[in-house]
């Protein structure tokens, strides 16, 4: 290799580190040796190696600080102070191992708190921004108004808007649409069924960056019949990423033989938009063309809102001002439609880096991944809670050992030390032990990382570890942390007056008295707040998951239709031989078919009225396409009417509402709703019957109106009712007559109830992540308040001993020296409870279903925090109160 | 007296540069110490040495002319000074002095 001497320069920070450790005198020449073995270590070793150990070098010269400096005295005392501080500041934590223990574990708790917090938040908040352009990428919702009421606001909009923004509006450089389906892959008979694929617009890899390894960005969507697949997808179907070209084919509503064009990296976890397969979209195009008029709906549909559609807007446009402008537009194409079906629609811009946290819509890319902004703003402030705990804790713990340290101070003050020297002296203490703590509590995140990811579901790294921003901020906080909570006691201690102090006169002063206590109130106020906050988002849950969700979800086995189906005209009666087979097992209760189950979001919905009323009174409807074993399947009330019937060859006029619907309708009772007629997919129909409401989504959302047309064709779920007996059997019986009937499909299962409860997976995660800190702000609290209990217990080692001389006995003691303490946490109590009561009530109001905050919730938290409190003060109590009176009154 | 005492380190550091005669500055010292003693150093060691064993005054110095290698900074050559040889044969002396105690112990006691 050859190297030209002239243009290595060893790294900078190795040369700064020597500038600063020798002076002017020696550093020229000192440079010449290092640069020397720097040069020799290149020519042996090579460049990386060289400027390592050029930079250890380098650091290693610390110990030369001194070299040659010896005419400068006063630079000289002061690090012979400083090193007197450092080491009385050892000598104190040594002689006091249980506080210092204490004052460190508390702070590095704290530390570790906030570290977790801040790697959370700070994950939670990067969704989306890896894309070069998110500040100017927003997502078209859409919104639709009946008369004034909000009767949808999706997360995905209707095919139409993407060009007809991009038409009218200057701003939209591209736009792309993402259309989500699934079905059955299949290649060299490998098949799996896939839940993440969209069709997409050619811009979609334009706009956003996942980026291609195989493929070219701007074909590869462009034709029909052409999927981008991601890395990981290669592998398992084909082993390699060296796919272009090779085809795969695709079973669903519609058959697609697809080729590969593309291959991307895998999408990002911090993405809100997740893909395995991107299938170009003149692919939908095609399936989606009217033969006779040429009408494509998947571009031309208005209606249809099954289409996640971004735009990419010039940089600093105003979403506010764009949407403005855009609505004109919209009224001037679709006002007629409005005034005719007397309705109102919006779309308006959500900018790209709000949807993981602030979006809550019908339709959302990943419904189970949404974030919680609040609940992220939440865990911010109890992060900073957690923090100004173990600041208080340390400020606590210094200025009640003002007694211990008073005639270090008087000492020092004799000496003719300065008030500033010994301010710095404290605040150096304050320093070190910051420290300490910073590092252990490092050690904390570092060992404790896993098993928070695990507790937590989130996916945290210990990678923050070599960012340069986090050590900022750890720095940052670790300073002011220090200042702040060594500065006071620094000035309390430094002002004590020598010759009060030394004459014994000293027994800690009035005012420190006072602020521990507003500080102990904060801190338990603080942990209180948690605790009872956590005991509510508990409860919550319970509630929540014991609700009575109308149908019956126990003992439920789900499994996914059959995609892959070669007759469609011998679908139903296949299906129907299927379902008899299945139900000849003794251990299989019940079977159904259904387009949509308890727990799955229904995207299917249409237009419906009451058959006497005017086109304009049209509302929307979701609808479940079942047969005729759905509701005695789910255990579902009928409450008025009957159920589709299998002998009725004219059951296809009649159509079965729930209750909500009914009501949607204006229909008084479901009795009343019982054979009148609604107008439905353009033909009147006759209501047959009406069944109760159940919760088609979680508790968190109200009932949405529900009709439920008989149709045996459906394909997407088929529902097992087991019996308790054995579960081994009836799956392995559900399974092989599977494989009989729909042979090629690939056998996908899943018990209802998990499946239902995934939903309330982000609510636990928040709950449990809630816990575990409510837990650190209280034994951090805790460790606070056992070292001043010891303290003040301590401190009156005399009164007590004459109290026991003259005849007090152990309980009166424990109440003297505990009663302090119960009285400010009961004071800490009183202030917190209503300021948990606002937010803990705002919170609630998020959910359908809700408990109501009583006393006993109050009542359980009080009582748990005092206990804690007791037990806490109590062990050193007793110890002091059982102590033998002659001791403490002998001394001196 | 402390001034004359010699640590293990710096008798090393000093017979180093008696033995390297004209060539002896900070890089070559750190070179030759490795190969004799066979034992790592870091040049950190080597300068604190070197310029402490100079204020002690066993060593004295002098800039050698600037070159093209090592980015033209300038050279400081090293020479034991007869207080230098003294003390290394004092050391020496002392040493030796006790290797002949030694065996003789056992005999001169009382």
């Amino acid at each position: 290799m050859d190297v030209d001497q002239n243009h290595i320069v060893p790294p900078r920070l190795g040369t700064y580190l020597l500038k600063w450790i020798y002076g002017s005198e020696l550093y020229e020449e000192i440079a010449g040796d290092m640069l020397e073995i720097y040069e020799d270590r290149v020519l042996a070793h090579g460049r990386v190696y060289a400027s390592t150990h050029y930079v250890i070098d380098a650091m290693l010269s610390v110990r030369n600080y001194d070299l040659r400096k010896n005419n400068n005295t006063t630079q000289n005392n002061s690090i012979a102070m400083l090193k007197n501080y450092f080491k009385i500041t050892l000598r104190t934590i040594s002689k006091n191992k249980v506080y210092s223990a204490l004052n460190i574990m508390g702070l590095a708790l704290g530390v570790a708190a906030f570290i977790f917090i801040l790697q959370y938040v700070t994950y939670e908040n990067s969704y989306d921004k890896f894309h070069s352009n998110h500040e100017d990428i927003y997502r078209v919702r859409y919104k639709v108004y009946r008369g004034e009421e909000l009767n949808i606001d999706c997360a995905a909009a209707v095919p139409r808007v993407g060009p007809f923004m991009k038409e009218k509006m200057p701003e939209v450089i591209e736009f792309a649409r993402a259309f989500p389906i699934s079905g059955v892959m299949s290649t060299n008979n490998i098949q799996f069924r896939e839940d993440r694929l969209h069709v997409a617009d050619p811009a979609f890899l334009r706009i956003f960056d996942y980026p291609l390894i195989q493929g070219d960005i701007n074909t590869c969507l462009s034709e029909p019949n052409k999927v981008v697949v991601t890395e990981e997808i290669a592998l398992k179907y084909f082993g390699t990423t060296d796919v272009v070209g090779e085809s795969i084919t695709f079973d669903s509503w519609l058959r697609l033989p697809l080729q590969i064009s593309g291959v991307t990296v895998n999408v990002p976890n911090n993405s809100h938009f997740k893909y395995d397969f991107l299938i170009s979209y003149e692919t939908l195009n095609n399936h989606t063309r009217d033969d006779e008029t040429g009408n494509v709906a998947s571009e031309e549909a208005w209606g249809w809102y099954d289409f996640n559609t971004y735009v990419l807007l010039q940089e600093g446009t105003d979403p506010k001002a764009f949407d403005d402008k855009f609505n004109q537009y919209l009224v001037e194409e679709r006002g007629e439609d409005f005034e005719e079906y007397n309705f109102r629609s919006e779309f308006p811009l959500q900018a790209l880096t709000d949807i993981h946290l602030y979006s809550n819509l019908l339709q959302e890319s990943e419904p189970e991944e949404q974030g919680d902004g609040q609940a992220v703003f939440f865990l911010t402030i109890i992060a900073f809670f957690i923090l100004v705990i173990a600041w208080i804790n340390y400020i606590n713990l210094s200025t009640a050992r003002s007694v211990e340290r008073a005639k270090e101070v008087g000492v020092r003050k004799t000496m003719g030390a300065f008030k500033k020297q010994l301010i710095y002296q404290f605040l150096s203490e304050a320093i070190l032990l910051n420290f300490f703590a910073l590092i252990v509590g490092l050690l904390i995140v570092f060992f404790g990382i896993n098993y928070f990811n695990q507790l937590t579901g989130s996916q945290l790294s210990l990678s923050f570890l070599i960012s340069g921003q986090f050590w900022l901020t750890a720095g940052g906080v670790f300073l002011v942390g220090a200042c702040l909570s060594g500065l006071y006691p620094a000035l309390i201690l430094s002002s004590f007056r020598p010759s009060d102090v030394l004459k014994g006169k000293f027994s800690g002063n009035k005012s420190g008295n006072m602020l521990r206590k507003v500080l102990v109130v904060f801190q338990f106020a603080a942990s209180v707040a948690l605790i009872t906050g956590t005991i509510i988002v508990y409860q919550q849950l319970a509630h929540m998951r014991n609700a009575d969700l109308g149908f019956d979800m126990t003992d439920t086995l789900v499994i996914k239709g059959p995609a892959v189906f070669g007759e469609d005209s011998l679908f139903v009666t296949t299906m129907k031989t299927f379902k008899s087979e299945v139900l000849s097992n003794p251990e299989i209760a019940g079977i159904t078919t259904s387009s949509n189950v308890p727990g799955d979001e229904i995207f299917w919905t249409n237009g419906i009225r009451r058959n006497e009323e005017t086109p304009d009174r049209n509302k929307t409807i979701y609808i479940v396409g079942i047969d005729y074993n759905y509701f005695q399947t789910y255990d579902i009330e009928l409450l008025a009417g009957r159920n589709y019937n299998e002998t009725f060859s004219t059951d296809t006029g009649s159509m079965i509402l729930n209750a909500a619907a009914i009501k949607y309708l204006g229909y008084e009772s479901p009795e009343a709703a019982i054979n009148q007629k609604i107008m439905f997919w353009g033909y009147p129909k006759t209501i047959v019957g009406v069944v109760d409401d159940y919760q088609q989504m979680s508790v968190k959302t109200a009932v949405s109106p529900i009709i439920f047309p008989l149709s045996l064709n459906e394909n997407s779920f088929i529902t097992l009712h087991l019996n308790t007996g054995d579960y081994q059997q009836a799956f392995d019986a559900a399974q092989q007559q599977f494989d009989r009937f729909f042979p090629g499909n690939p056998f996908d299962y899943f018990f209802l109830d998990d499946f239902f409860n995934r939903q309330y997976e982000n609510d636990r995660e928040f709950s449990r992540v809630f816990t575990l800190f409510a837990g650190f702000a209280i034994i951090v609290a805790c460790l606070g308040l056992f070292g001043l209990s010891s303290f003040s217990a301590l401190q009156r080692t005399k009164e007590i001993g004459i109290r026991k001389a003259i005849g007090a006995d152990i309980s009166n003691i424990i109440v003297i020296l505990t009663r302090e303490f119960v009285q400010l946490i009961i004071l800490a109590i009183i202030l917190a409870f209503p300021i948990i009561y606002i937010v803990m009530d705002g919170w609630l109001d998020n959910f359908a279903t809700r408990i109501e905050l009583g006393a006993p919730v109050f009542l359980l938290a009080g009582v748990l925090v005092i206990l804690i409190a007791i037990i806490t003060v109590g062990y050193k109590t007793l110890v002091t109160a059982k102590s033998d009176p002659v001791k403490a009154l002998r001394y001196e | 007296m402390k001034g004359t005492y010699l640590g293990e380190f710096e008798e090393l550091v000093l017979l180093t540069v008696a033995s390297l005669g004209k060539e002896a500055y900070a890089v070559s010292v750190k070179a030759e110490v490795e190969n004799t003693a066979s034992r790592k150093v870091n040049i950190s060691a080597i300068h604190s040495a070197l310029y402490r064993l100079e204020d002690k005054g066993f060593l004295s110095s002098e800039f050698g002319n600037p070159t093209q290698k090592r980015g033209g900074k300038p050279k400081r050559f090293f020479k034991v000074t007869s207080a230098g040889f003294a003390a290394l044969q004092q050391a020496k002396d002392l040493k030796e002095q006790l290797w002949r105690n030694i065996p003789q112990l056992t005999f001169q006691s009382v």
